[in-house]
């Protein structure tokens, strides 16, 4: 019986390999890669490339353009984050609500679900399409006087970015609301019970008992938001012309990459230096929202543990 | 008993992890037939497939494997790109005028040299060898030769300008100054309801053609004096209200060609000219004269001049990679494709009919087929066929007036010795700095600001003044 014991442990190494090794391909050999290449001036079109050391950093912070791009990247998810959380939370109070007892919770659900299921392309041809200069947008507005006559509404900075803001969170509210409500449907009804014995009002179990209940959802939902939202492209990129315009309104993270990527050369060493620090930015961020959200009562029995937790968070 | 029932189950999960890859990998291609010699070309429109299939017809022993990648938002450029040098590289390559110098000025094309006897013999216009060489090497041909031109309302020509004769409307349009004020009479004449072309970006093909030097000469950047003309020009023309304000390729600026166009109140608006080159006829301009709904059809009412400054604008070239393992077999495709004046007298006279095409290979698809009409790239060919387009349905299109021979006129002079690859990454990043700047959101100053700091990011090494 012993010896089986011990060769059971060799079957889950066996298990989880073909997860390992698709980690260490497919993962973490592309980190290091991109690591190794940020260093460089490779190019892909010429096929020699030289070591330049920090070179690439340097001409990253010596024009604005990634400082830029990190404050548009930051804008735009935080702005279209705190609707998100908000109206998951509220709808999905609504709808597991024991008093509320809402019909055809599931149907709800999926029609907030379903704009995450459209491509991004078709999403921001859809939108393209409505606040072009000839499109319906401006022949409503201008029909209805409230616009004196038809405006370039995808060449307006402030209208771009609320319309980026809006088309995410969109896109991800019904997602969150599922995450959510999941997280509140586990949480035992007999403490919503003995609360409503004891005379709680709603407003005191959702901050007593729903949101405490919460807080590891909410982080997962918050670090994995965030991540989404540093990496930032599709829509912004398809938005307008695939530069991030008007006036470098949109251009997030990701699309600097790009451009730095599809630049005639091909500048995939510069590119990878933006790659690095929105990896270290990123890490540093979740890092805080982990520390800023932890739970403070059992912090000192658990800091082996939380070490633990952080150090395989850190790596994916 | 269960230790083996383990072992089993995880290696066949590793088993169906590896393989997944390689099945996804194959699934879209077509299976390559069997004893026959592979040619992998690669292109972003299905055009070229259609010669890819008469050269099978050809060379029977040849499977030309023809993959399609769409280049709306730079698809084909990032996937192109990423095959440089690998094993998943193409044999034949096609490229837009918008990139193909990045690839003639870089390590990955082929020395094509050989094939210039063939050049020579077909008189290729001396611009089509000039933008697929570098350096005093050859590494890409086009089928196509694409000088632009102008097209305009023969109907609003006549009521504005009382003639729709092309002698007379070039004369009016024959230099800028005189561009300017044909534009200030549409509008007039017509109340404001018609503007002299559908978007400034019309013109900017023709502005950018007319410069006296490349964008970069010694890494450092230029700004040509035609460059501030362009700017100052499309300033004028959206403060006059001479343009539609639609964006070229957009819906606005397609419904202006078939007279569906609306403004935002209801009212009809019409647009008089287009700057358009060879291919836009055929291509853009007769697919899009009557409306979606049928109610409006523009066909017939055309006509075509050279405009106020001689321009060319896109064109495709195919070039071959230089490690391609079939290295012959792929510059004769090319030699085919872009040199061949029998092929090139096909291409251009519709020769290559969807049932010409079925007949080599059974399952190619309902739509492919090559309409009569593209301006091919030898001289040879094109003063051949130039008499046989009196009569065609583009010329039907034009009133009667055959542009092919126009082109023929326009094509020895086009010069392209400007274009360089940086060129499309430069010219991009100048048009939102534009648009900003012409809808009166930042001045002059800000407009230059806006792209320089927006080349930072593509040229590193570039000198900004």
């Amino acid at each position: 019986m012993k010896s089986t014991g011990i060769k059971r442990n060799y079957y889950g190494y066996l298990f989880i390999a073909p997860f390992v090794i698709g980690f260490l391909i497919f993962g973490l050999y592309p980190v290091f890669n991109t690591l190794a290449l940020s260093f460089t001036d490779t190019t892909l079109m010429v096929k020699e490339s030289n070591f330049v050391g920090l070179k690439n950093f340097q001409r990253l912070f010596a024009d604005n353009q990634f400082t830029k791009a990190v404050k548009n990247t930051w804008l735009i998810w935080i702005l279209n984050f705190i609707p998100q959380i908000g109206v998951a939370m509220l709808i999905s109070v609504w709808f597991t609500s024991a008093r509320l007892k809402i019909k055809a919770v599931g149907v709800w659900r999926a029609l907030f679900f379903l704009p995450n299921l459209l491509m991004p392309a078709a999403v921001a041809a859809l939108y393209f399409s409505l606040f072009s200069f000839y499109g319906p947008v401006n022949q409503f507005f201008v029909r209805m006087d409230i616009l004196p006559e038809a405006m370039h509404f995808l060449q307006d900075v402030v209208i771009t970015r609320g319309l980026v803001v809006f088309i995410q969170w969109w896109m991800w509210f019904g997602q969150s609301i599922i995450i959510v409500m999941a997280g509140m449907t586990s949480i035992p009804i007999s403490l919503y019970e003995a609360a409503m014995v004891d005379g709680a009002t709603a407003g005191q179990m959702f901050r007593r008992i729903t949101m405490p209940l919460l807080k590891p959802i909410l982080i997962y939902i918050f670090v994995t938001s965030l991540v989404g939202g540093m990496q930032m492209f599709d829509i912004p990129f398809l938005l307008t012309d695939q530069r991030g315009s008007p006036r470098g309104s949109i251009m997030t993270n990701n699309i600097l990459m790009y451009l730095k990527f599809a630049s005639s050369k091909g500048h995939i060493g510069a590119a990878s230096s933006v790659g690095v620090l929105v990896f270290i930015m990123t890490t540093i961020a979740a890092l805080g929202i982990f520390y800023v959200l932890r739970d403070k009562d059992t912090a000192k029995g658990r800091k082996l543990d939380r070490k633990l937790f952080f150090g395989k968070k850190a790596a994916r | 008993m269960r230790k083996y029932i383990l072992l089993l189950l995880s290696l066949l999960i590793i088993a169906s992890m590896l393989t997944a890859g390689t099945v996804f990998a194959e699934e879209p291609v077509a299976e390559p037939a069997q004893d026959k010699t592979v040619l992998n070309v690669w292109s972003f429109t299905n055009e070229i497939n259609t010669m890819a299939i008469a050269f099978e017809g050809l060379n029977p022993d040849v499977d030309v494997v023809y993959t399609m990648i769409p280049m709306t938002a730079g698809e084909y450029q990032t996937k192109l790109k990423a095959a440089l040098g690998t094993a998943d590289a193409p044999d034949v390559i096609a490229l837009e005028a918008a990139f193909v110098k990045e690839y003639v000025e870089a390590d990955f094309l082929a020395d094509l040299g050989d094939l210039m006897v063939y050049a020579e013999e077909a008189e290729t216009y001396p611009f089509v060898t000039d933008v697929g060489t570098h350096d005093g090497v050859i590494k890409a041909y086009a089928y196509q030769a694409t000088p632009g031109a102008v097209f305009y309302r023969r109907s609003l020509a006549l009521e504005y300008f009382g003639t729709d004769d092309p002698v007379e409307v070039q004369a009016l349009m024959a230099d800028l100054d005189k561009f300017v004020e044909m534009a200030a009479v549409v509008k007039e004449k017509s109340d404001g309801n018609t503007y002299m072309v559908g978007s400034s970006g019309d013109f900017q093909n023709p502005f950018f053609a007319n410069r006296e030097q490349p964008w970069i000469v010694d890494e450092t950047l230029i700004v040509d004096p035609m460059v501030e003309k362009y700017i100052e020009i499309a300033k004028m023309f959206r403060d006059e209200g001479y343009e539609a304000q639609a964006q070229q390729w957009q819906e606005g600026w397609f419904a202006g060609m078939n007279d569906s166009l609306v403004d935002a109140e209801g009212n009809a608006k019409q647009v008089f000219s287009y700057f358009l080159p060879t291919w836009g006829l055929p291509y853009v301009l007769a697919p899009n004269a009557a409306s979606a709904d049928g109610a409006t059809d523009t066909s017939g009412d055309w006509g075509v001049v050279t405009g106020p400054l001689p321009y060319q604008w896109g064109g495709t070239w195919l070039g071959v990679m230089a490690e391609s393992p079939n290295l012959e077999l792929a510059k004769e495709f090319v030699r085919f494709a872009t040199l061949d004046q029998e092929n090139l007298t096909n291409w251009a006279t519709g020769v290559y009919t969807n049932e010409y095409l079925a007949a080599i290979d059974p399952e190619v698809p309902e739509d492919q087929k090559q309409a009569p009409g593209d301006f091919v790239s030898s001289q040879v060919v094109v003063e051949n066929i130039v008499d046989s387009f009196d009569d065609s349905d583009l010329s039907a299109f034009l009133a009667g007036q055959n542009s092919y021979a126009g082109f023929a006129v326009a094509a020895p002079s086009v010069n392209a010795k400007l274009m360089t690859g940086s060129d499309d990454a430069i010219q991009r990043a100048l048009n939102d700095p534009i648009n900003q700047y012409l809808n009166g959101e930042i001045d002059e100053d800000a407009l230059w600001e806006a792209w320089k700091d927006a080349l930072r990011i593509e040229f590193p090494d570039l000198i900004i003044p």
